[in-house]
């Protein structure tokens, strides 16, 4: 895999408090999820990627370009979108946006042209023309995604970038993230809080606690379980189905939304799922997979670096 | 979906040097800032004393030109009489300004040259120093507060600096609003009066024998462009609130100012003469303490850019200047740099 982000034991230290203590860290293309509780890191871990801080110790390249040194060139190939409501008063959505692009260096015309193709992929209609100081969250949102993307970026740093948006606009988000790393080959590394979203479009998941990378895997390793285990979803009586499971040496639990999820390390589990059903005289109408859900997975993670007793 | 959406597609466009980038920054500066009705009215009004200074400039030349008619044939140099009129009107009218000794002196010599070069300097300087400086005192007080301020209280600065912006060239954009204003309302208005002036006067010939103004125009603009620009900004850039700012930036004018008048006026007391009788003005107290008022400093370095104070005359005020300026820009760069 190669490496757009490499970071060799990276130390932040602010006076006495330690941001970031001692990072080894390697993030490859595709989308990458950066998670963590508050005070983790994260936001320093951006700043430092950005070439805004510089790391106390250690050494850190960031698209083949060295962290210390070479900050411009590597914020001249980045989109950022910021977590905070960061806009320039008195400008409109669109001059806004074109303003973004001519800070990247675009000439003055075809910025205005490139803001208004940005602004019609990202669903902005007339309300482009209002003066930024108006718009709600949600727009505000559009206009800060529109500006990182103005200047077609190689790789997005998108903080918080569903936070404020109802469901509706969540979701045409994370597709227009999708879309761009999947069709465009952008690479993108999101930092939120909100899992489902990591769940959603995230191929890679890295967890921060305390200044540390507590994990660093595959969203789809993470969802893996430890033992064989499916969902299983029945038409009739789920309580007989699980009484037969049970007879047959098999872990089962019943969810709230109505199916049971069965674990055994034997190799015949799936065959001795179709027996129960048969004996307890149920119809399965689902079996799939069981996956460790993602916050499961930040919870143990997080509570087991804090058990540890570290500190920033 | 608008008609002519055509999704994501990448960027085919070259980009522009980075040398250049600082005047996006400047350009939607200067953009927000003429917004203000303020600003326009303010605009305005700095160009209304130019037709002032034009028929100044039009009286002298025609007294000028009157003369060298009468007195074609023998020379280019004014009678003694002429000379003599025009030295007492000037001490009558003009003594309190700086500068009209030097003035009076080459009105004595009667060399005509050196006449119109002094006497178009002296107006030159007497115009910066006075309408167009009290019109800056606004103008930048309109302007500047907001430049940094505001972006601070907006987090805006992650706008500027996740981008391939560094510090110096988002100060050196920001800088560059105020400056651009200063230079619209005295060293536009200053050089056109220098054409105007240039086409009143008889022939071309005026243009070698006073060749130095247009440079002389232009140095005094950065003398006081890259001071009150500094200062203001950093104002700007010490709060979120940019009417703190606002407020900051005439009690900086106002307070210096005011407390070298108190020391005139005490001495005026003390010596029982009237307030700016020149040997007040030329006593060693309010010499050594002029320093003190912005407005002070920025005049001495004018008087000696135009030429109408030594080095050692002036060096109180350069030196004032300098430090100010010096101490604004790393307090402007401290705090630029402290949002991260």
């Amino acid at each position: 895999m190669t490496s757009l982000i490499s970071l060799k034991q990276i130390t932040k230290s602010f006076k006495s408090v330690r941001a970031l203590n001692g990072i080894d860290l390697e993030v490859g293309p595709g989308i990458t999820g950066l998670l963590g509780p508050n005070g983790a890191g994260k936001s320093t871990l951006i700043k430092m990627l950005l070439g805004l801080v510089q790391p106390t110790t250690g050494t850190a390249s960031f698209l083949g370009f060295d962290v210390r040194k070479e900050g411009r060139q590597i914020r001249n190939r980045i989109g950022y979108m910021p977590e905070d409501d960061c806009y320039i008063s008195g400008l409109s959505g669109v001059s806004a946006v074109q303003f973004s692009g001519c800070l990247s260096g675009i000439p003055k015309v075809e910025s205005l042209r490139r803001a208004h193709e940005i602004l019609d992929f990202c669903d902005m209609k007339q309300e482009r023309y209002r003066m930024v100081d108006t718009y709600s969250t949600g727009m505000r949102q559009k206009i800060k995604f529109a500006s990182a993307i103005v200047h077609d970026p190689e790789f997005l740093i998108l903080d918080e970038p569903t936070s404020g948006l109802d469901p509706e606009e969540r979701e045409t988000l994370l597709k227009r993230i999708r879309l761009l790393a999947s069709q465009m080959g952008k690479s993108v590394l999101i930092s939120t809080h909100i899992l489902p979203d990591v769940q959603a479009i995230c191929d890679d998941v890295v967890i921060l606690s305390h200044g540390k990378v507590r994990l660093c895997e595959p969203l789809a390793t993470l969802n893996r379980t430890a033992e064989p285990s499916f969902c299983i979803r029945v038409l009739e009586n789920i309580d007989h189905f699980a009484q037969a499971l049970e007879k047959n040496d098999v872990e089962v639990s019943k969810n709230p939304d109505g199916t049971v999820t069965v674990a055994s390390p034997s190799p015949k589990l799936p065959e001795t799922i179709w027996n129960a059903a048969h004996q307890a005289g149920v119809s399965i109408q689902s079996l799939i997979p069981a996956r460790n859900s993602l916050e499961e997975v930040f919870l143990s993670t997080v509570t087991d670096s804090a058990g540890t007793g570290e500190k920033d | 979906m608008p008609i002519n959406d055509v999704g994501y597609r990448s960027l085919k466009s070259r980009t522009e040097s980075s040398l250049f980038r600082w005047l996006a920054i400047c350009r939607i500066g200067v953009q927000l800032a003429l917004k203000s009705k303020w600003v326009k009215r303010i605009m305005l009004a700095a160009w209304l004393p130019v037709t002032y200074w034009a028929a100044g400039f039009f009286v002298f030349e025609k007294a000028i030109f009157a003369e060298q008619i009468s007195g074609m044939g023998q020379g280019v140099d004014l009678n003694q009489v002429t000379s003599l009129a025009l030295t007492e009107s000037i001490t009558n009218r003009f003594s309190i300004f700086p500068g009209v000794d030097d003035l009076q002196e080459v009105l004595r010599t009667g060399d005509i040259p050196q006449i119109r070069n002094t006497a178009w300097r002296w107006m030159l300087m007497i115009f910066f120093r006075y309408p167009q400086a009290i019109t800056i005192l606004f103008l930048v007080g309109f302007i500047a507060p907001s430049l940094i301020s505001q972006d601070i209280r907006s987090r805006a600065f992650l706008l500027y600096f996740s981008r391939p912006i560094s510090r110096i060239e988002y100060i050196f954009g920001k800088i560059c609003v105020p400056s651009i204003f200063i230079i619209l309302v005295t060293t536009l208005p200053a050089l056109c009066l220098y054409v105007v002036a240039i086409l009143m006067s008889p022939d071309i010939s005026t243009l070698p024998q006073t060749w130095d103004i247009p440079m002389r125009i232009i140095i005094a603009t950065f003398g006081l462009v890259i001071p009150t620009s500094a200062v203001a900004l950093m104002l700007s850039s010490l709060t979120q609130e940019s009417r703190f700012a606002n407020f900051s930036w005439f009690v900086v004018w106002g307070l210096g100012h005011g407390a070298w008048l108190t020391i005139v006026l005490a001495t005026s007391l003390q010596m029982g003469l009237p307030l700016f009788d020149p040997q007040v003005m030329q006593s060693e107290v309010v010499s050594n303490w002029s320093a003190i008022s912005l407005y002070n400093s920025l005049g001495s370095l004018q008087s000696y850019i135009f030429g109408f104070e030594t080095f050692a005359e002036s060096w109180r005020g350069i030196v004032s200047l300098f430090g100010i300026t010096a101490f604004s820009m790393t307090i402007l760069y401290q705090r630029v740099s402290s949002p991260m």
